[in-house]
């Protein structure tokens, strides 16, 4: 599994169902429902964050921390080698008389340097699992997805009661319910 | 927690249990036998705070900053080493205050010159073994001036200089001595009443701020632990009680600037302080007294109104934001007055101690670090809250976001502490060393101790999830940094009061034991007033229904 990882791409996947919700508070009790089916909801796009969504759609913790955690620490370590280099190995400089050794002034930079790389390190790699870095191919559903529309999209497979859910969405106050299959949506 | 049930919102009650009441009765009584023990045992020749020079009260501590020996040598005129001179005047503040004449001049402008003179004898008598005359005489005028505010920065007594030893006025760079043992033995009982009186003052200041920066921010998730915040301010006027009467009784021992007031020198008199005199505009007694009296009242009135329009918004109708509105008001005057001055509570009564010394981020820094005790104990009286069946709807989530307050501002302090010290580590200016010079020289431990205390402990723990979460890390933790942060201000001044000699004794312990049990009684005695839920506060349900997410 590569850092894009294809899989996750909507294009390579079974048939999806896609519903469409206006408002929020009919999506968390339609994601209820289908959870309550029993069905594994494959995701939910939604142009802001819904509270309490994750949580009935049971979504694991995000492991970001621990990409934050691994740039700072690689930020750190290359100021450290920076400094040590430039100051120690390469071209002591007597500045003010301070030690050419490990000293307070490193600190500052080691700081900025582990910010650095945390939010940059954080960003490429929340967009790029996510399919949002630039040069890769979106899933985007629907473009009011980023605007006014919450869309979810269930996974097919072999046994599943396809129109009930379709029923079953509708119920809940979705307003369009459509299928995507090998990039092609059909409106259902 | 959780979205589609249904929280009903109830109001609550608080007694203070029996066990509470009995456990801070146990720390106030623990606090005054110890303080009185600690009393009892000081050494009252004037000695006070350094035991182990107890016994021989002239014994002088005297650290010698690097460019001293640059003024001492051009002082003389004919040195071509520096370093010479610079061990001619280590001899000769050894043979000086080993004689103890000096004692008596402190509080005289009269036996000033005399003393003065008398230093000038053992001036020769450390030439006559061998080292420089003219540096050590030249030397003697300035170790009694110098003796005769405790601490002392050379640079500021040209005048007096240029007159005994003929050399042109030019600034020679600050020199430091600590007198360290020239104090009543007193000092002590009043510079520990001034450091837990301005701890709580603070502490509750900045509870003070906590909802009122809610309000500014509209913020919703806190509703639900707002009367914490807000009995912990009512505890104002006790320590800022505690502080004037410690001040009204000890300012000329605890500043040495306000006892160079006293002395009334005008430029060309022997221990005339340039630098004093310069700042006598601001730091002088009515200023010590009547700014931070009219400051602490201000602020005051703003947290009484805040408490008032609470209460009658408790009182009110489901959905009326009149009184919201108004507080919004009143926590922005609050917040805008606070902000500019609370910076001059900090000039005033701890950096003042180290009067010729100066820092311009000591207001933020002192800021940061009340600001996160505060924090602190609002997250400890939560948990307790909590542990004792009230609070219910307080959640997991709210615990969160306080631990991320406490971590956040963890690393806050961490910051301004540590660049108040690079930033003058980096520049090498000796007038503004020796605040750091005394503190590393002499208290390595407790430099460094403050820093893990404050800083290593309690961010390696808050930065785990399961930590801010869980029910035992904000007592240990919170109390860690609470002790931590109060040692941190004792640590501000004391080593400015009595130079290299002080030491945490039992008095130092039992003031803190004894403030510490007085605030938590105090806070837990207005938490009964009121009832521990503001339910008609719009934005109530936003808080009962706050989520951090996974």
């Amino acid at each position: 599994m590569g850092l894009v990882d294809k899989k996750l791409s909507l294009r390579n996947r079974n048939k999806m169902l896609v519903g469409v919700w206006e408002d929020e508070d009919a999506l968390l009790s339609a994601t209820q429902a289908v959870v309550d089916k029993g069905i594994h909801i494959h995701d939910i796009f939604t142009p802001y964050p819904v509270h309490g969504l994750e949580r009935i759609m049971g979504v694991k913790r995000s492991r970001l921390a621990r990409v934050a955690f691994l740039c700072g620490l690689t930020g750190l370590s290359l100021m450290f080698l920076m400094v040590w280099y430039m100051y120690v190995k390469d071209w002591p400089v007597n500045v003010g008389n301070k030690p050419v050794r490990f000293s307070p002034s490193w600190i500052p930079v080691m700081f900025e340097g582990t910010i650095l790389c945390t939010a940059y390190g954080m960003g490429i790699i929340f967009f790029l699992r996510n399919r949002m870095l630039h040069g890769i191919k979106n899933d985007l559903l629907d473009d009011r997805q980023t605007d006014d529309r919450m869309i979810m999209t269930i996974e097919t497979c072999e046994g599943m009661d396809e129109q009930g859910l379709i029923n079953l969405m509708k119920e809940k106050g979705a307003v369009e319910t459509r299928e995507f299959h090998n990039g092609i949506q059909t409106v259902i | 927690m959780g979205h589609g049930h249904h929280i009903e919102i109830k109001q609550e009650t608080f007694l203070m249990p029996s066990k509470a009441k009995r456990f801070t009765m146990i720390m106030m009584i623990l606090g005054v036998v110890l303080s009185g023990i600690g009393i009892a045992t000081m050494d009252r020749t004037g000695t006070s705070h350094n035991t182990d020079n107890s016994h021989s009260p002239a014994k002088e501590v005297t650290t010698t900053e690097s460019t001293h020996e640059h003024s001492v040598a051009t002082a003389a005129e004919s040195h071509d080493t520096v370093n010479t001179a610079g061990n001619a005047e280590g001899t000769h503040a050894e043979a000086a205050h080993a004689e103890g004449t000096h004692t008596e001049a402190a509080h005289d402008e009269g036996t000033h010159a005399e003393a003065a003179h008398a230093e000038g004898t053992h001036a020769e008598a450390a030439h006559a073994e061998g080292t420089h005359a003219e540096a050590a005489h030249a030397e003697g005028t300035h170790a009694e001036a110098a003796h005769a505010e405790g601490t002392h920065i050379e640079g500021a007594h040209d005048d007096a200089h240029a007159e005994h030893a003929n050399v042109d006025n030019e600034d020679f760079g600050p020199r430091i001595e600590y007198h360290a043992i020239q104090k009543p033995w007193t000092t002590e009982i009043w510079s520990n009443l001034l450091v837990a009186g301005y701890f709580f003052t603070m502490i509750s200041l900045c509870a003070l701020f906590w909802y009122t920066i809610q309000y500014a921010a509209n913020a919703g998730w806190s509703v639900t632990i707002k009367r914490v915040p807000e009995a912990m301010f009512t505890f104002i006027p006790v320590a800022f009680v505690v502080v004037l009467i410690a001040l009204a009784f000890g300012k000329d021992d605890i500043y040495h600037w306000a006892h160079y007031e006293h002395l009334g020198l005008k430029p060309g008199d022997v221990g005339y302080d340039a630098i004093l005199a310069g700042k006598s505009a601001f730091l002088n007694t009515k200023m010590l007294f009547i700014f931070p009296t009219v400051l602490i009242v201000l602020w005051y009135f703003f947290g009484t109104r805040l408490r008032a329009l609470s209460l009658k918004e408790d009182n009110g109708a489901k959905g009326d934001v009149t009184y919201f509105k108004k507080s919004i008001r009143f926590s922005a005057a609050f917040l805008v007055t606070f902000g500019f001055l609370i910076s001059v509570l900090a000039w005033l009564f701890m950096m003042s101690v180290d009067a010729h010394w100066y820092s311009t981020i000591f207001g933020v820094y002192n800021f940061a670090t009340h600001w996160v005790s505060s924090i602190a104990f609002i997250a400890v009286f939560v948990i307790y809250l909590k542990s004792q069946g009230h609070l219910a709807l307080v959640n997991k989530e709210h615990q969160h976001d306080l631990g991320k307050f406490m971590f956040a501002f963890t690393v806050f302090w961490a910051y301004i502490w540590l660049f108040q010290y690079l930033l003058i580590w980096y520049a090498h200016i000796p007038e503004e060393m020796m605040y750091y010079q005394i503190r590393y020289e002499n208290y390595k431990s407790f430099f460094l101790g403050n820093f893990i205390l404050n800083f290593a402990i309690p961010f390696l723990f808050l930065l785990m999830r399961k930590a801010k979460r869980s029910k035992w890390v904000f007592p240990v933790i919170g109390s860690i940094m609470i002790v931590g942060h109060y040692f941190d201000v004792w640590f501000m001044i004391m080593p400015g009061i009595f130079g290299p000699g002080a030491s945490i004794g039992l008095f130092d312990i039992g003031v803190f034991l004894f403030f510490a049990g007085l605030f938590i009684y105090w806070t837990l005695n207005q938490l009964q007033k009121r009832g521990l839920v503001a339910m008609n506060h719009p934005f109530i349900e936003e808080s009962v229904y706050h989520d951090t997410g996974i």
